[in-house]
């Protein structure tokens, strides 16, 4: 298979994913809804003077983004073995790796979807500029929501259709992406507090470290993932 | 041949065992701010080594598994990461003890003790995902994909106290008695938890076997404990 034929393929299962979730939403409101809830609950027992707020509230960003980006990553493969797409899925004379890619950039979308929500909902709540400064910002946002989803969509694969669906994927994902939710909330912090020295380019590097890797170890491993 | 193979392994590991021992009670000297509580250290930094070895083991004999597709590679895995997880928590309760002593807290979020208490984490969702899964191929197959996952935690906890200016010493002065002591006592601990994992595994095999016969032979004659 040529990289066009490939790259086709890819949007096409993006596509679909995309085109379900518009025809019939099942994952993208439940998410943004417990997203929104999430920032309201945390923020209500955050009841600090500004300067200290403005340390925390990073943590709490990932914390409420993270959480909710979960119900995304569940039901990313829970919908296709509900309508039993699943095994003609991987009939579909195409390489897991590329099943993976498409699973991983319809995840993103879904989280970006939810940082969308998340942002202003914690702007308003905490009353400390997130989007001061928007391009450092939004380069924190891509590279933890690009590690999150890839490794979330491998955990996914692996724990959909074991019993306690919901409860393992939560148990493996957090600690496995705590890489990822750390160096996110640091260098958010950081970044408000205005500190974008050296500390701050470090953390960002351990984002975009962990991130590649995971993106590299699914495409790798999925073949393995979607065995049976 | 049974004692080559078994008796003559486990008699050397346990002399070198005693002899770290006696080097880490007895021959290294007292240190001078922290007393005898500093000897915690040459406990802990070997086991902090055979929980992170433990994890890597475990990832590349899940790769073998996933190549091959031999049971043995998948015991070897599952007896590496048990092993491994005995290591990281003697690890956390060891430095937790040292910490109380030399920082005088049981616990604080240092850069190398929040990556070791994630790989415990990890080293725990490994096996509950693993006993939640009863078809063998299956198990091995899901438990070889999330070993090699977890490796990606070993540089986080390696390079935590370099690349985040944590509390934890990198390299210390230290009196020649006393590195020599670390290093044997490292030396030790290794072997012994690497016989203890070849143990485990030569275990699982033979459970393993067992249930194949019992299979094999259901319908025939039922073993009822």
């Amino acid at each position: 298979m040529t990289f066009v034929q490939t790259t086709r393929t890819w949007w096409w299962l993006v596509h679909k994913d995309l085109l379900r979730e518009v025809r019939a939403p099942r994952v993208w409101p439940g998410m943004l809804l417990l997203g929104v809830v999430l920032a309201l609950v945390i923020e209500m027992q955050v009841d600090l003077p500004r300067e200290h707020r403005t340390s925390l509230v990073g943590g709490l960003f990932w914390l409420a983004a993270f959480f909710a980006g979960t119900v995304a990553l569940d039901r990313s493969f829970a919908g296709e073995r509900d309508d039993g797409c699943w095994q003609a899925l991987l009939l579909y004379p195409v390489a897991p790796a590329t099943i993976f890619l498409a699973k991983t950039t319809a995840n993103f979308l879904a989280l970006c979807a939810l940082d969308v929500v998340l942002i202003p909902a914690f702007i308003l709540f905490s009353d400390v500029p997130l989007l001061a400064s928007p391009g450092p910002f939004l380069a924190i946002v891509l590279l933890a929501n690009l590690g999150f989803s890839a490794v979330g969509t491998v955990v996914s694969a692996l724990t959909n259709g074991l019993q306690h669906r919901g409860g393992l994927l939560v148990l493996l994902l957090l600690p496995l992406i705590s890489p990822v939710v750390l160096g996110a909330a640091q260098a958010t912090r950081l970044l408000l507090l205005g500190e974008t020295g050296g500390e701050w380019w470090r953390w960002m590097q351990l984002l975009a470290g962990f991130a590649v890797l995971f993106v590299a170890m699914g495409a790798l491993l999925f073949e393995f993932v979607v065995e049976d | 041949m049974r004692y080559v193979t078994t008796l003559l392994p486990a008699s050397f590991i346990a002399a070198l065992t005693s002899v770290a021992l006696v080097m880490i009670f007895l021959w290294a000297p007292r240190e001078i701010t922290m007393g005898d509580v500093q000897r915690i250290v040459y406990l802990h930094v070997a086991v902090a080594w055979c929980g992170l070895l433990g994890c890597v083991a475990m990832g590349l004999m899940a790769t073998m598994y996933l190549v091959r597709r031999r049971p043995g590679w998948d015991h070897g895995s599952q007896a590496a990461g048990e092993v491994g997880w005995l290591c990281t928590t003697l690890t956390l309760v060891t430095g937790s003890l040292w910490a109380h002593e030399a920082w005088n807290t049981w616990w604080t979020w240092e850069p190398r003790l929040t990556a070791s208490l994630i790989l415990w984490a990890v080293y725990a969702g490994y096996f509950l995902v693993r006993s939640s899964i009863e078809d063998p191929q299956r198990r091995a197959r899901v438990g070889a994909v999330l070993a090699i996952v977890s490796m990606a935690d070993v540089p986080m906890v390696v390079m935590a106290t370099r690349w985040f200016r944590g509390m934890h010493p990198v390299s210390p002065e230290m009196d020649p008695s006393m590195r020599w002591t670390l290093l044997v006592s490292v030396v030790a601990f290794t072997g012994l938890f690497s016989w203890l994992a070849v143990v485990r595994r030569k275990q699982l095999s033979l459970a393993g076997r067992v249930l194949s016969l019992e299979q094999q032979s259901e319908g025939v004659v039922r073993w009822e404990p």
